[in-house]
């Protein structure tokens, strides 16, 4: 189990130290991961294992959540509990810094003492958590200022935890009862330099935002779930409806969630190309870069941009496009930054690398990752079929949208 | 009035202060202390926000103990809560003042809000004072039957705090009954599984002491108890449900329905959002159908998808975990995912390490069908930028060259390798050209056309060089200019750093001697000269041996140095499959992201929970109990499994093969070899040579692994070697344990014991005494009925070489299922049989 948690800044100073059981651990191991960790630089491993301590890291916004273990453990529950508490803290302070951090300090541990006990993690459903602890928003400001009631814990117990249904605020009351579902979806793909599709999956998502009063029945379906290739569900979804009929049926938690995630695989087409072309002769290398719509989705693709490193082996580079920004960064990152493709013409980059001295030709080809938003869509096809809502006083007002993006979306060279 | 979140800035933590600060803040305290005053809570909480924040950096400030504790007199739950933060960090250190903690905090336990209540205890039980714990017995035990949930999931995880302070003030107040009870009777889900975690962990440390304790624990994986958790899965929260998940797959269940019906009940369990619930599920789904052939593989199908989206969903982090189990499973079973390779195509951004996890599953699942696209892929990466990537895609594509059949396409591509003129590309294929041609000689001559044309001075990695001057002495009757090439890296003999290489450089110069003698007697005199002049104790000495060899005769030199070599038909393997099962064994652990069972990196005193607290061996259970509690099934294995461990495997083919019922050997030799063969070959590998052939060393050791079944042993075995013991032989445990750790196993046993062993096996002293008389010594025994375990040492005679042995008896059964390890493994079989004589004997007397 979890001997101590310690949150490190991105300088790697100790901003908060939580002992969690008897055995405490000295802050010298901040220390030693620290080193660790710059010695390694990116091929630093979320499970390490210190000469005292196994330590388990994860690093949201230049923030390290660092957790120490001596016992042998799933390790997953490790990472899993500190990716949540990065998650509710986030939640809480509005975003993730040091400042933040700092400022909160007091809220952080009241969270922490709450979410994990000698090293059992207890409950990290943020639907309870707020009911203990508020957050420190605007509101409960001015609140505290009018009311003179200054304090940020709640008077009374959350009673969620004594239902059936833990992860819902006990009786909330909305004037407006509004639900909005969201389709979010990555596109990862691997495309050959020859244009062969060597891989392609979406991993999606889908998002509620749930203002509800009392206790609704949600029932969503979709108009063709047997696309989906896995699902994994937030623990309100009901098993047995889905089992029989690919049905969602939940009681949703209150504020925003993520009801459920899935893959679909073995997709054929994909939305834009990118052809590269790479000549190399007596020590430089012409390099030109057509980006165009392959497949017309139906929607503006938009934030279009194109990423790669130069090899090593390159001493000078002079790119330039018809449409968009160049950068070249001095780590040779190079980005193209194209925004939407223009009616009138097809957006290229050309230019030409400079080999270092005593290279005639490129032996070794970057990798273009290109990234892309489309509103409006899902790129997998899952459409939602219809929203049902029991158990409710007043019509509800009901949104759905839908946004594909690209994950890993590269074209090899 | 603002509260404490966004009050105005307090001075930047991060900013050092000095003793002034502190005794400045100690006398405001002070002020404050008695006042009553409206908003002096408020300035009372900017200050304790200042303490705390210098405490968070680290500052000492356990000097205002007694002025924080007179604060504390307040109804803001804010500032308790600061000052239960603060009293705790500090109390251990400061145990006298501490006391002057518990008046309050003993106040706050019956104060009428139950969050108070709650927090208040939580603090009392984190002071971790010894002299304290008078003060905490009454609290908790109300707080255990308080009325509110909170409270009461608090209290139990303050007895196991309770526990560690003192573990007899614990028992004496009868904590463990009353957690039991609310175990079994509490409404509230994580009351009971703070309970569970409690339980477990005191009636885990007790167990070494009380006969008591270790029934308890044994009762918590009991038919109804497992069923109650089971019933009520879903009302746990998601970390308790992993918690109970784990406590399931202790539990053997009796019979298939049961397992169907657990599996069925768990099923949608794989489909949680929480990664740590989906991977103890699938533990615990691989533990129940281990003995299951067919189930187990319809296991793996069914985990296939949701392990894959859980790589897919997550964070990197999460993602690597699961990679990590998800390695260990395609290891284990690669045909089950040769169909999903593309899942392990890597993405450029990916970090080092997850693309190496990907390549060796990429590596493994490779078959007739999918070779082609792999290595297409693997070659794409090889033309990278990212150059350690590009290696280890190298490597790969020379390890699924050795194991395919059919290496057409792949030894081309690796020639392909070679004209990249990339000096680390040419490095990392021209060793896996060598062991190529190490396994397929045929292939000599299309290599050799390509690594002639290589120039020497191009090639500057020790292991490289080393492989292009190995083939160059193997090969020089094909090479022309193999000679001059030789000659050339033999002047530059002082410029040449590495010691392997000039090794090589020795035994290939001799190879192209026998070959083509005009041409190499100079360069070979060259070498022996600048060999038996180098400083290196090995150069040196292989140099002498060549040159008084040649000087002997140059025919016998020759059939030392380069005899006819046989193929190699499979390269030794760096992880024993012994401890690819023991990994597999702790699925859902640390180890298997370490690649490493947990007794290679964790100390004993930290182990988990369910470890036999006697135990000496440190040697996985998981595998024992599965040994002894169904050797039925195990005789339904048959050799088409490939997902049942390989020890169970050779099990079920050693009983078809010679028909009897006592075998239990472990080897790793070809499938192919007939079983009698291999034994016979062992008699001579054990009574002849100790083991000096360099590529098949790691065959050998696992060769002298396999244990002559001796009651029914088919090979006619040479009279052993007589053995006598030393009857007053010692050794003390921490000998035993480390030399435990260090020797391999060089036998596995299994036979029956006589009836009447078993019935004079009441209690484990009994054998004890027996075994004693026969000079085989007891260091550590304990088990309860059917399993008993002994841990036994003996000494030989004359000299000090030990032999260990581990020995579980099923009373049930009445088999007796031993591990030797010994100091000199070639009297282990001897010992043997000694020891099964006298264990035979046990009882009849």
């Amino acid at each position: 189990m979890l001997q101590c948690i310690f949150l490190l800044s991105d300088s790697g100073e100790v901003m908060l130290e939580k002992q969690l059981t008897g055995h405490r651990v000295d802050r010298s191991i901040c220390a030693w991961y620290w080193d660790h960790a710059i010695s390694q630089g990116d091929q630093l491993q979320p499970v390490i294992a210190s000469p005292t301590h196994y330590l388990f890291q994860i690093v949201r916004e230049g923030i390290t959540f660092l957790a120490c273990s001596q016992v042998e453990m799933p390790p997953l529950m490790g990472i899993e509990f500190l990716c949540r508490v990065a998650d509710v803290l986030a939640d809480y302070l509005g975003g993730l810094n040091e400042d933040q951090i700092k400022d909160n300090f007091v809220i952080v541990y009241e969270l922490l003492d709450e979410m994990i006990d000698n090293g059992f993690p207890l409950t990290t459903e943020p639907n309870i958590l707020r009911e203990m602890i508020a957050a420190p928003n605007i509101v409960s400001k001015m609140l505290s200022v009018v009311t003179g009631n200054s304090s940020n814990v709640n008077e009374t117990l959350p009673a969620a935890t004594a239902l059936c249904v833990p992860w819902r605020t006990s009786d909330p009351k909305y004037a407006n009862n509004e639900v909005y579902v969201d389709l979010v979806e990555e596109m990862d793909a691997i495309i050959n330099r020859d244009g062969t599709l060597v891989k392609c999956e979406i991993y999606g998502e889908v998002q509620v935002n749930s203002h509800l009063s009392g206790l609704p029945d949600l029932t969503l379906s979709f108009a063709n779930p047997s696309i989906l290739d896995d699902v994994r569900f937030h623990p309100c979804v009901r098993y047995r409806p889905w089992e029989s009929h690919q049905i969602l049926s939940f009681v949703p938690p209150d504020g925003q969630f993520r009801l459920m995630s899935y893959r679909v695989k073995k997709l054929k087409s994909i939305p834009l190309y990118l052809k590269p072309q790479l000549t190399s002769d007596a020590g430089t290398c012409r390099l030109s870069l057509l980006v165009g719509m392959r497949n017309d989705p139906g929607k503006t693709i938009d934030s279009i941009d194109v990423q790669f490193q130069l090899p090593p082996c390159i001493s000078n580079a002079d790119l330039s496009s018809n449409c968009g920004t160049v950068n070249i960064l001095s780590n040779k990152t190079c980005s193209w930054i194209i925004g939407r493709i223009p009616k009138d013409k097809a957006p290229s980059l050309s230019g030409t690398l400079v080999l270092e001295s005593g290279l005639q030709r490129l032996h070794v080809f970057p990798t273009f990752q290109l990234r892309f938003r489309i509103m409006g869509i899902a790129l997998s096809g899952l459409q939602i079929d219809k929203l049902d809502l029991k158990n409710l006083p007043h019509r509800p007002y009901k949104g759905f949208r839908a946004l594909t993006r690209a994950g890993h979306y590269e074209v090899r060279a | 009035m603002a509260p404490p979140a966004q009050s105005q800035r307090s001075p930047s933590p991060s900013q050092p202060s000095g003793k002034g600060e502190v005794s400045d803040l100690k006398s405001q305290l002070r002020q404050l202390a008695g006042s009553r005053a409206p908003g002096v809570d408020d300035s009372k909480r900017d200050l304790f926000k200042k303490v705390i924040s210098y405490m968070t950096v680290g500052i000492d400030v356990s000097s205002v103990f007694g002025e924080m504790v007179m604060c504390s007199a307040t109804s803001d739950i804010v500032l308790k809560k600061m000052c239960y933060l603060y009293v705790g960090n500090y109390a251990k250190v400061n145990p006298d003042l501490a006391l002057l903690t518990i008046n309050f905090l003993q106040r706050d336990c019956k104060d009428e809000d139950p969050m108070i209540r709650g927090l208040a205890l939580r603090s009392l039980c984190s002071l971790r004072v010894a002299n304290l714990v008078e003060y905490l017995v009454g609290p908790l035990g109300s707080s255990l039957k308080d009325s509110n949930s909170y409270v009461r999931m608090v209290a139990v995880i303050g007895v196991l705090k309770l526990y560690h302070i003192s573990a007899a003030t614990c028992i004496d107040a009868d904590f463990p009954a009353m957690l039991k009870h609310l175990l079994l009777n509490d409404p509230d889900t994580q009351v009971i599984a703070n309970c569970l975690a409690t339980l477990q962990e005191i009636w885990t440390l007790e167990a070494s002491i009380s006969e008591e304790a270790s029934r308890e624990r044994e009762a918590l994986i009991s038919k109804p108890i497992i069923y109650y958790f089971l019933n009520r899965m879903k009302e746990f929260s998601e970390w308790a449900q992993s918690l109970v998940l784990e406590l399931v797959a202790k539990y053997v269940p009796s019979d298939s329905n049961e397992i169907f019906d657990i599996m069925n009940l768990l099923e949608d369990r794989l489909q949680h959002a929480n990664g740590a619930v989906v991977l103890a599920t699938i533990k615990l789904f691989l533990q129940l159908t281990l003995s299951m052939t067919d189930v187990h593989q319809q296991v793996y199908e069914r985990i296939k998808a949701p392990l894959l989206t859980l790589v897919s969903s997550g964070s990197p982090e999460q993602s690597f975990a699961v990679l990590s189990h998800l390695h260990l499973l395609v290891m284990r079973a690669p045909i089950l995912f040769s169909s999903d390779y593309k899942h392990f195509y890597c993405q450029y951004n990916e970090p080092f390490y997850v693309k190496k996890l990907k390549l060796e599953m990429l590596t493994a699942v490779a078959n007739e069908s999918n070779t082609y696209e792999i290595v297409t892929e693997l070659c794409e990466y090889a033309a990278n930028v990212d150059i350690p990537m590009a290696r280890e895609s190298i490597r790969a594509v020379g390890k699924i060259a050795l194991q395919q059949y059919d290496v057409n396409a792949i030894v081309d591509r690796l020639l392909q390798f070679l004209e990249m003129e990339k000096d680390y590309v040419t490095a990392e294929t021209l060793v896996l050209v060598k062991d190529l041609l190490r396994k397929y000689p045929q292939w000599s001559q299309d290599c050799i056309a390509v690594v002639g044309n290589i120039s020497s001075n191009n090639v500057q990695e020790p292991k490289a060089k080393a492989a292009l001057i190995w083939m160059l002495g193997e090969y020089s009757q094909d090479m022309h200019d193999a000679p001059y090439i030789l000659e050339s890296l033999i002047e530059n003999w002082e410029d040449e750093h590495s010691s392997e290489v000039r090794l090589h450089l020795l035994t290939a110069v001799m190879k192209c001697f026998f070959k083509r003698p005009p041409e190499t007697q100079k360069a070979l005199g060259d070498a022996l000269a600048a060999g038996l002049a180098d400083f290196h104790q090995d150069v040196h000495d292989r140099a002498l041996l060549y040159y008084r060899l040649l000087q002997y005769n140059v025919t016998v030199a020759e059939r030392v140095v380069n005899p006819p070599k046989q193929a190699v038909s499979v390269f030794a393997d760096t992880q024993s499959s012994e401890i690819k099962d023991r990994i597999f064994d702790e699925f859902n652990s640390l180890s298997v992201v370490y690649q490493k069972p947990s007794y290679m990196f964790t100390d004993k005193e930290h182990r988990g929970p369910f470890e036999f607290s006697d135990e000496l061996g440190n040697l996985s259970i998981g595998v024992d109990a599965a040994d002894t509690v169904v050797p039925a099934q195990q005789v339904d294995a048959n050799d088409k499994d490939l997902l049942l461990s390989t020890s169970e495997k050779e099990d079920g083919r050693a009983l078809s093969s010679n028909g009897t019922a006592y075998s239990a050997p472990l080897y790793d030799a070809p499938a192919s070899v007939p079983a009698s063969q291999i034994q016979s070959d062992l008699v001579n590998l054990t009574s002849g040579l100790p083991g000096h052939m360099p590529a098949a060393s790691l065959a050998i050791d696992d060769l002298l692994g396999l244990g002559l079944s001796v009651t029914a042993a088919p090979a006619p075995a040479p009279s052993p070697p007589s053995l006598s013991l030393n009857p007053k032989a010692v050794l003390d445990p921490g000998t035993f344990q480390q030399k435990w750790r260090q020797l391999p196993i060089s036998l596995t046993q299994e036979f029956s014991v006589s009836p009447q062993g078993i019935a004079a096996l009441i209690s484990p002293q009994a054998l004890l005494r027996h075994m004693q008389g026969d000079s085989v010594h007891c260091i550590a025994s304990g088990g309860q009925s059917p399993n008993f375990k002994f841990f036994f040492f003996a000494q030989k005679a004359e000299e000090s070489s030990n032999f260990l042995v581990e020995c579980i008896i099923n009373t049930s059964t009445a088999k007796a299922h031993v591990k030797i390890k010994a100091d000199d493994q070639s009297m282990s079989q001897t010992f043997s049989t000694l020891f099964q004589s006298a264990l035979s004997k046990f009882g009849v007397q």
